[in-house]
């Protein structure tokens, strides 16, 4: 259990101790990067609640998600097409839908635990 | 994580391995951008967007400024339009009054309120010599109708004051013949007559001498007329 929470803490170390420069035109790669990243994650969050969680889904759809999303906006960059923008609205709304989900899931579970308490 | 089973098995060992590797990426990556941007922000190196906002921002100050030079131009030349205007308007008043004040001056000098100065011509009109052949002395001597011809010459031609005999005529001089000699203004005056008028002599003279004109009808009624253009002529007032 303590394995995943040390290899965040590992991560976030890391993340902040490194001291390469990227050129500024990666940059934009690496925010919609974060965005999947972020995405996938409360996906996995939800899926759990919802009892459809599958390991394989979580792990492969979090690194295709970033790798899909860093493609995408670097062909749209070579292209001339602002395809990142697509990325991010994507991964924008379902980040949105999956808090919205995850939020009423809580808040049943919630109301229903009140419900047998009293 | 299915926590309900309790002994840690292989699988969830291999899951946890797993998780903790997607835990590093993403704490990785939230972590390095937010040292990037963070870094970013302490450096304050002219990064490329904030370079071009500025760049826009100058930019837009500079189209601003043209447009208000354009505005301030535009009023500038509208000012300048009024002002001529205005002038334009004043000096055309100004020769309103100039030319009042040149008509009061002439109105005066016609009433006779103003003494009368300047260059001008005298007409001396005299009876012929007496001539016995003519049963009629009507027909040698000035009667007061060729005064008035004079006069009213003089006066189309432009003359400013007018004096006869050392009279001096106003606007409402009354001339009458009397008999052998003629009463301006009550005053009877004999023959020869001298008529003194102030104006330029260039025009007056001209004018009597006009090919079938004063002179012409005078010298016909056998009278003996002296145009002389005088330099000075001095008239006082009524």
């Amino acid at each position: 259990m303590w394995l995943p929470l040390l290899g965040l803490i590992l991560g976030i170390s890391l993340g902040l101790l490194t001291d390469i420069q990227i050129p500024s035109v990666y940059e934009n790669y690496l925010s919609i990067a974060v965005l999947a990243a972020l995405d996938t994650l409360f996906g996995g969050i939800r899926a759990q609640l919802q009892h459809v969680y599958d390991d394989k889904v979580f792990v492969s759809g979090f690194f295709f998600n970033i790798a899909l999303a860093a493609g995408l906006a670097f062909l749209g960059v070579h292209l001339g097409v602002d395809l990142y923008l697509a990325a991010i609205f994507a991964f924008g709304v379902r980040l949105f839908q999956n808090i919205a989900v995850i939020r009423r899931i809580i808040l049943t579970k919630w109301s229903e635990r009140k419900g047998t308490i009293d | 994580m299915k926590k309900f089973q309790n002994k840690p098995s292989r699988s969830i060992l291999n899951k946890r391995i797993i998780f903790s590797i997607v835990c590093l990426v993403l704490g990785f990556m939230l972590a390095y951008s937010y040292s990037l941007s963070s870094s970013k922000k302490l450096n304050g190196e002219p990064v490329s967007s904030t370079y071009f906002e500025q760049e826009e921002r100058y930019r837009e100050d500079l189209v601003q400024q043209k447009e208000r030079n354009k505005e301030l131009a535009e009023e500038l030349e509208a000012r300048q339009l009024q002002v001529r205007e205005i002038e334009k308007s004043l000096s055309g008043s100004e020769e309103k009054y100039e030319g009042l004040i040149n008509e009061a001056e002439d109105l005066r000098l016609l009433i006779g309120l103003l003494p009368a100065t300047g260059e001008g011509v005298s007409v001396e009109l005299e009876d012929a010599e007496y001539n016995p052949e003519s049963v009629n002395p009507n027909d040698y001597i000035v009667h007061e109708s060729h005064v008035f011809q004079v006069l009213n010459e003089l006066k189309i031609s432009g003359a400013e004051a007018l004096s006869i005999n050392g009279q001096r005529l106003h606007a409402n001089s009354y001339i009458k013949c009397n008999g052998p000699v003629i009463t301006i203004d009550g005053q009877p005056f004999p023959a020869p007559f001298i008529i003194e008028a102030v104006g330029d002599p260039s025009v007056l003279v001209p004018s009597l001498q006009l090919s079938g004109g004063v002179l012409d009808q005078l010298l016909n009624d056998n009278i003996v007329v002296t145009i002389e253009e005088k330099s000075k002529i001095k008239m006082p007032a009524l």
